[in-house]
């Protein structure tokens, strides 16, 4: 068995770290070895330790959770820097944006972070985008304003399950409501998701910022 | 000259005349008047009052519109202004009366500026709280809740995910209502992720394809700036949501010469501009606290556009 992956938490909050902590800790693939309270102090202790991961709150002070990102993917050079992971407050589909600028490969809503932040670390960890749901209903809707517009697109043959799912996610709906209305498991939802993204070439986290930068999503 | 002057020598002019004529004309007064004399002198009476009458209309009548005027005076627009008399007291009477009610309109603009503002510092304030307080709080109970899931009993577990969800909706609904208040976006990312947000919002729950067009390295803008071209982008893209029945909305934003132009236009219904509701009149309030420079174009059956242009260096701030 390989060793369980590197993590440091940076969140303002010290029992919003520690609960974080605690889910982190029951995976056994996952050890948290260091904690930060502001960003300036995540940069500075991703400098000293060996890392795989650096979860970052947005809103910290001192330094934000985006800064330190820029900071800590540019300061290694060399080894390898660790893989970053954003975690945060606010529902909006520009910080995932945002996010994938500055190096980070995901975007965590705090809301939801008992259920995604296991998944959304294993996937920054295998070097994949964690998408978030809000990012991809804008992705999604803004190809297919292009494609009615008749712009070049990634060419894409999506089966007729996908397409389905494709306009529902356009449409805003959640992987649960999808789910319903389609009566198939939130597991399979999450497939065809992947997939989709994978076809429409926004797999990994430099397709996607290409593509948001593109659609005009964010600045270059 | 002023007005008390003018109305001493009106009935003064007028008396001289009088005295004049009675010193050089032919008629006399005996000491037990005869009746011709009293005719005389009032038809000389009558013809007095009658020129003084005369002159002092024409010099009083400003005053009398003036007064009219302030009673039914309205301060939300340029309508309310007085034509001046070419010359004399009149004159400057109007002219004070318009000067005052300029004066009047930029205090009321000023102090709209100062309650905006003010509303606008609280609303940043209680998002913050809600953000920073409240939000964490429940993000430790939600936590807390999930890792308690796991040790307790099974039949307890079943009521912690219950009490999981409600969490989650509390959290849900603190940044629901923090959004709502001030847009985090705008502070942190800028105004450009700000603006596309809102496109997204709108695309997401309207059926009309929203399209935004933001012209890439735009100069910064001063922190209220950004704001008011945030809250008039806000604004218009909800008038369109709600009102025009477009298919098309389309945003962007540009830089022309010395200025920023916002430009918010749809193919909808279109409405008569001439009538103003609270929402056109809070953005053209919001704009003038920037110097900015608000047109909304629409008739009927022919869309909606507004532009707002504002100076891209903004006073000292």
């Amino acid at each position: 068995m390989t060793a369980p992956a590197r993590l440091l938490l940076a969140d303002d909050h010290a029992l919003v770290r520690r609960g974080v902590r605690l889910i982190l800790e029951q995976e056994p693939d996952l050890t948290v070895v260091a904690e930060a309270g502001d960003g300036a102090e995540a940069v500075e202790v991703a400098r000293r330790t060996p890392l795989d991961l650096v979860v970052l709150d947005i809103a910290m002070p001192r330094m934000t959770g985006l800064q330190a990102a820029r900071e800590i993917g540019r300061a290694r050079t060399g080894s390898q820097p660790p893989k970053l992971l954003m975690l945060s407050m606010h529902d909006n589909e520009q910080y995932f944006f945002e996010s994938l600028k500055v190096g980070a490969c995901g975007y965590v809503l705090k809301s939801v972070a008992d259920e995604d932040l296991v998944g959304a670390c294993r996937a920054a960890l295998r070097g994949e985008a964690f998408v978030y749901p809000g990012a991809m209903s804008a992705l999604v809707r803004d190809y297919l304003g292009r494609l009615r517009r008749g712009e070049r697109v990634p060419s894409t043959v999506l089966t007729e399950r996908e397409d389905q799912v494709l306009k529902l996610i356009a449409e805003g709906s959640s992987s649960k409501e999808i789910a319903r209305e389609l009566t198939i498991a939130v597991k399979t939802v999450e497939r065809h998701r992947a997939n989709i993204l994978a076809k429409l070439d926004m797999r990994d986290r430099t397709q996607l910022t290409r593509y948001a930068i593109r659609a005009g999503l964010i600045e270059p | 000259m002023r007005l008390y002057w003018k109305v001493v020598l009106i009935n003064g002019v007028v008396l001289c005349l009088a005295l004049l004529a009675l010193v050089l004309g032919p008629m006399s007064v005996s000491r037990s008047t005869v009746a011709s004399e009293v005719l005389v002198l009032a038809g000389g009476l009558a013809a007095i009052l009658l020129t003084n009458a005369l002159l002092l209309r024409s010099s009083l009548a400003p005053v009398d519109r003036v007064v009219r005027a302030m009673a039914y005076v309205d301060l939300t627009g340029p309508d309310g202004r007085l034509a001046a008399p070419p010359s004399g007291p009149g004159r400057s009477l109007v002219d004070g009366f318009n000067a005052m009610l300029d004066r009047l309109e930029e205090e009321q603009g000023t102090s709209n500026a100062k309650a905006l503002a003010a509303q606008e510092a609280e609303r940043h304030r209680i998002a913050q709280e809600l953000h920073d307080e409240v939000g964490q709080h429940l993000t430790v109970v939600l936590l807390g809740l999930k890792q308690l899931e796991g040790q307790v009993p099974a039949a307890q577990a079943a009521e912690v995910a219950v009490l999981r969800e409600s969490v989650r909706d509390g959290l849900d609904d603190v940044r629901r209502v923090a959004r709502r208040l001030r847009p985090g976006v705008l502070e942190d990312l800028g105004l450009t992720s700000a603006l596309a947000a809102l496109t997204n919002d709108l695309g997401r729950h309207h059926p009309a394809e929203v399209r935004r067009v933001i012209a890439p390295g735009l100069p910064g803008l001063a922190s209220d700036t950004e704001l008011v071209v945030y809250r008039v982008a806000q604004e218009a893209l909800t008038n369109a949501a709600r009102h025009s029945r477009a298919k098309q909305v389309t945003l962007s934003l540009v830089r022309i010469g010395e200025g920023l132009v916002l430009e918010v236009a749809d193919d909808g219904i279109g409405f008569d501009a001439s009538t103003s509701g609270a929402g056109l009149r809070g953005m053209h309030e919001r704009s003038r606290l920037v110097r900015g420079d608000l047109r909304i174009t629409s008739r009927p059956g022919q869309g909606t556009t507004v532009r707002l242009a504002v100076p891209l260096a903004v006073g000292p701030s």
